[in-house]
């Protein structure tokens, strides 16, 4: 689960001394930070907390103008609204070419570009994507006119459920500009950051390359 | 339309597979003894057993496929699941007066349990206006428990006085499930032998880690009917549990899965998130979504369960497997766990198991992708590897010797080929350098035959659009793909003048997706629907031709023709009434068939300073009878190989005993395969396979690579590791026991 960006709770958390034993109890104390936040969630609440909690606003929300796909979008956001959120429930109609798989940066299924940069957009606050350039996958083709690297995933079988793939395309896609003609060793480093439970991987670093060579062969 | 009434069918009986939840057993049924024409030779295709890219890559690559997470409908709330954070307690207190008073929550509801028995047991349910408020909801709910003793670890639950993990309290954590074969005979079969290994094997609980999790939309907003998108490997397994949580009939209900992120057997029914959402939506009249969070999709949607295998087994220096006696134990927490009864698929001359289930304070195993195969074979070919090379003979002609299957023979050969066999090391570890490489095989098996469920229409109409409908869904696996590829075949189309409709409980039935059933109940359905729709078209067109029988009118590259004469697709169809032709297919058990075979090779690196293993190649050979794309079938040979490289070498939940809870409960800390690690892969279809059938292949593709990667480490640097997964410090530890010893 993800923290919400911004909450004072972790804070208040590291006083509670319940917490403290719990802690104690999982023996880590140098592996303490990264635990804490997988556990923070799941530890009881007090009654002091939840009176906390409803006391006062937990957050507004405000309108937000973003630049998605060479279009301005509006959207009404909390301070902590992802980006991945944003485009997946704030925006009418909604993108939701990048998935919601973690929510913690570790499985590239959300990468959108921002400028141009693969980012992974569960990371990203919304409020922070205002002024840049959003790209989605649905910005990179559409199924009639599919990028090189689309076409190329089709070819090439690199998707079985697909969950991941638009997440390999939108970083394969960025990486392709940056550098056009990449070794085997090059994309895998390239796509280290987004995962497949499929088991494409073989077909997605084939299909990176084919649209490589297509594309060195059109120019 | 000539659907042939006359003179009734001769029928015999037959055993097929039926999938519950993901398990199968075996039922009898009563089919047609006349068949009718089959799929002919499979070098005959003009689009099956090809490479046929998938139907739906397009919408897939370009993020416009819009799975059960990507729905959005009017007024849609927002659910999230509360969980037990203790792996034994009783509920003291439960207060949601807070949580209920914060602006957009809009319903709480309570499990009606009052003890959990896992650490993430769902405890309560909220539906909010976002998520963001749901999950604040969650956290204001306000619980008190009294923790229970439990035990999470095998080696605690076994000991007597432990904490009784299953509700009844006759019933102990240790259950004995099965047993096979001949105590007294296998006792004495041992001194018949040679050698004689005896070891322990030991897996961990896997993960399935479908990137889309658990879970549903349930479009309900009070009245008579409702919609369910639900992320499942079964779309007729929604409607009836939908339908008792909502308080409709279940005719009312409409389950849609146009795609899903993947189940791998985890995925059938509507689950707990699922009733909680109809629950929910009950509640507030209105639409709610419930997808699992990442965290609660591990510690709550299930898990492969985890092995303890004690083996011995004995063998002639001739190669023979004379005996094997086996004390299994399934680890399934509080679920029965399943592990497949040794000596797997090896012939040994007496053997003798017992198989029990062992119970700890942890969600339920279900099934997963070949329930119990990986570990019995992981178990059963390091030990055979062992064997053979206590004697000293060739492993791969050892498992020759051991395996009566000729299939095997065929495949090890083509294996043995590809991956170099030859340069293993005859004595392992022996190379000096701190990088070693080393090579390993294994074998498995599946059934894969397909049941009766599927009923499938195909209609053509007069503008030439022809459309096949079945309810079934497709999980990444192709489905949709021969589905179309089938009809277009028959009537000599291309694939892409076909459509399909699926993933609908209002379309012709079918049957879950489990046990690799899929491509065999399906395909010999769709198949029968296409033969007859092509017998009721010529019927139709034949005064066109100068009524020919129906059989001699032939369908191919996109023309009718009889005798000398041709005319297009299009021509013919503009001749048919204004309803078109409609046919519909029936299950054919003659056009499918059951039983695969699969090895793998595998090479891989060994650094003996750091105990870090790169693997370098894996190579699996694959039969199936009739590949209905070739294409599709490689990337699941792949896909196979990949979730067993996780299992042998990262993956594994990680609990901590004192507390009970999974410590890695996210994809930082349980390791997925990632793109750095994935060897030169080789998926090779064994069309030394010549039986004209269909037989689904998907789980026989995870079985063997556990076992070659393992013995492949073995044959690196000489020592072997017995528990999954093999990580460094548990070659190095093995490394440094070598030189103590």
């Amino acid at each position: 689960m993800k923290k919400p960006p911004g909450s004072k709770d972790k804070r208040k958390r590291s006083h509670d001394p319940s917490r403290r034993d719990f802690l104690k109890g999982v023996g880590i104390a140098g592996a303490g930070a990264a635990v804490v936040d997988k556990f923070w969630i799941e530890d009881e609440t007090t009654e002091a907390e939840a009176q906390a909690k409803t006391s006062g606003a937990v957050s507004g929300s405000v309108p937000i103008v973003l630049e998605i796909n060479g279009q301005k979008r509006t959207a009404q956001v909390e301070p902590r609204t992802t980006l991945l959120t944003t485009l997946r429930d704030r925006l009418d109609p909604a993108l939701t070419g990048p998935k919601l798989v973690c929510d913690m940066g570790t499985c590239g299924a959300c990468t959108v570009l921002l400028d141009g940069k693969p980012v992974y957009s569960c990371l990203v606050l919304a409020v922070d994507a205002v002024g840049k350039q959003i790209t989605t996958v649905e910005g990179l083709g559409s199924p009639e006119q599919l990028n090189s690297v689309q076409a190329a995933f089709v070819e090439k079988d690199a998707l079985m459920c697909g969950f991941c793939t638009p997440g390999f395309v939108t970083t394969i896609s960025a990486y392709l500009k940056e550098n056009p003609s990449p070794t085997l060793a090059e994309v895998r480093e390239a796509c280290k950051g987004n995962f497949c439970r499929c088991g494409t991987y073989p077909r997605v670093f084939e299909a990176a390359l084919a649209a490589a060579k297509n594309a060195a062969g059109k120019r | 339309m000539q659907e042939p009434q006359a003179p009734p069918k001769k029928k015999k009986k037959i055993r097929v597979p039926k999938v519950i939840n993901g398990v199968e057993t075996m039922v009898e049924i009563e089919v047609d003894e006349d068949a009718g024409p089959g799929w002919g030779p499979n070098n005959g295709h003009t689009l099956l057993n090809h490479r046929l890219t998938r139907v739906d890559g397009p919408i897939k690559v370009s993020g416009t496929a819009r799975y059960t997470y990507d729905m959005r409908v009017p007024n849609m709330l927002y659910g999230r699941i509360l969980l037990c954070p203790h792996a034994h307690a009783r509920l003291t207190k439960f207060d949601s007066s807070a949580a209920s008073n914060i602006p957009g929550v809009k319903a709480i509801i309570q499990s009606p349990l009052q003890e959990y028995r896992f650490a993430g047991a769902p405890v309560a349910a909220v539906a909010a206006v976002t998520p963001e408020i749901a999950q604040d909801a969650v956290r204001a709910i306000v619980v008190n428990y009294e923790v229970l003793p439990h035990v999470v670890r095998a080696e605690d639950a076994i000991k007597p006085g432990a904490p009784k993990v299953v509700p009844d309290e006759k019933e102990e954590n240790l259950q004995q499930k099965n047993k096979a074969g001949d105590p007294q005979k296998v006792e004495a079969a041992f001194n018949s032998g040679d050698v004689i290994v005896e070891a322990e094997y030991r897996t961990p609980r896997i993960h399935h880690a479908c990137l889309e999790t658990h879970g549903v939309v349930v479009d309900y907003s009070g009245g008579d009917a409702a919609t369910v998108y639900a992320s499942t490997q079964g779309t007729f397994t929604i409607p009836g549990d939908a339908a008792d949580a909502l308080g409709l009939p279940q005719s009312a209900i409409t389950a849609i899965v146009q795609h899903m992120g993947g189940g791998f057997g985890s995925k059938f029914g509507i689950g707990i998130e699922g009733m909680l959402a109809c629950k929910l939506s009950k509640e507030t009249r209105a639409p709610v979504k419930l997808m699992l969070t990442r965290n609660d999709e591990f510690v709550m949607a299930g898990n492969r369960s985890g092995s303890w295998q004690k083996l011995k087994a004995a063998a002639k220096k001739d190669g023979t497997l004379v005996a094997v006696r086996a004390t299994q134990y399934r680890l399934g927490g509080l679920g029965g766990g399943s592990q497949a009864g040794q000596p797997y698929v090896y012939h040994a001359d007496e053997f003798y198991r017992e198989v029990f289930a062992l119970h700890t304070n942890e969600d339920s195993s279900i099934a997963m992708r070949a329930p119990g195969h990986p570990q019995a074979s992981f178990a059963m070919e390091s030990l055979m590897d062992e064997l053979a090379y206590k004697i000293g003979m060739d492993p791969v002609a050892f498992r020759k010797k051991n395996l009566r299957d000729e299939a095997y023979h065929r495949q090890l050969d083509r294996g043995a080929r590809e991956i170099g066999w030859d340069k293993r090391n005859l004595t392992p570890g022996a190379n000096p350098e701190p990088l070693k490489r080393g090579l390993g095989c294994a074998v498995g098996t599946w059934g894969g035959g397909g049941n009766s469920e599927c009923k499938v229409e195909v209609r053509v109409s007069r503008d030439g659009s022809v459309n096949v409908a079945v309810g079934t869904q497709d999980l990444g696996t192709g489905t949709r793909t021969f589905t179309r590829a089938i009809v277009a075949e028959e009537l000599g189309l291309q694939i892409l003048d076909v459509a399909e409709q699926i993933g609908n409980s209002n379309l012709g039935s079918a049957n879950s997706s489990g046990g690799s059933t899929t491509a065999a109940s399906l395909s010999p359905s769709v198949k029968d629907a296409a033969i007859k729709t092509r017998l009721a078209l010529a019927e139709k067109i034949a005064p066109l031709f100068g009524n020919p029988k129906p059989d001699e009118i032939f369908f191919a590259n996109g023309k009718a023709t009889a005798g000398s004469k041709s005319l297009s697709w299009k021509q013919i169809c503009a001749a048919l009434p204004a309803a078109g032709v409609t046919a519909h297919g029936e299950w054919r058990s003659d056009l499918q068939g059951r039983g695969v075979h699969g090895v793998c090779f595998a090479e891989v690196e060994v650094d003996v300073e750091t105990g870090k293993v790169r693997p370098i190649k894996m190579v699996q050979v694959q039969d199936g009878g009739l590949p209905l794309n070739r294409l599709t079938m490689e990337s699941q040979i792949n896909g196979g190989m990949i979730q067993s490289l996780g299992m042998a070498f990262w993956e594994g939940r990680v609990i901590d005993a004192k507390l009970g809870l999974q410590l890695n409960p996210g994809f930082g800390d349980y390791k997925l395969p990632g793109s750095l690690e994935i060897p030169e892969m080789v998926p090779i279809i064994d069309d030394g396979d010549k039986r004209e059938v269909v037989i689904g292949i998907a789980e026989a593709c995870i079985i063997p690579s556990l076992g070659a990667l393992a013995n492949a480490v073995f044959n690196a640097c000489g020592v072997r590791v017995r528990e999954l997964p093999i990580t460094p410090d548990k070659i190095l530890m093995a490394l440094n026991g070598r030189k103590a010893a």
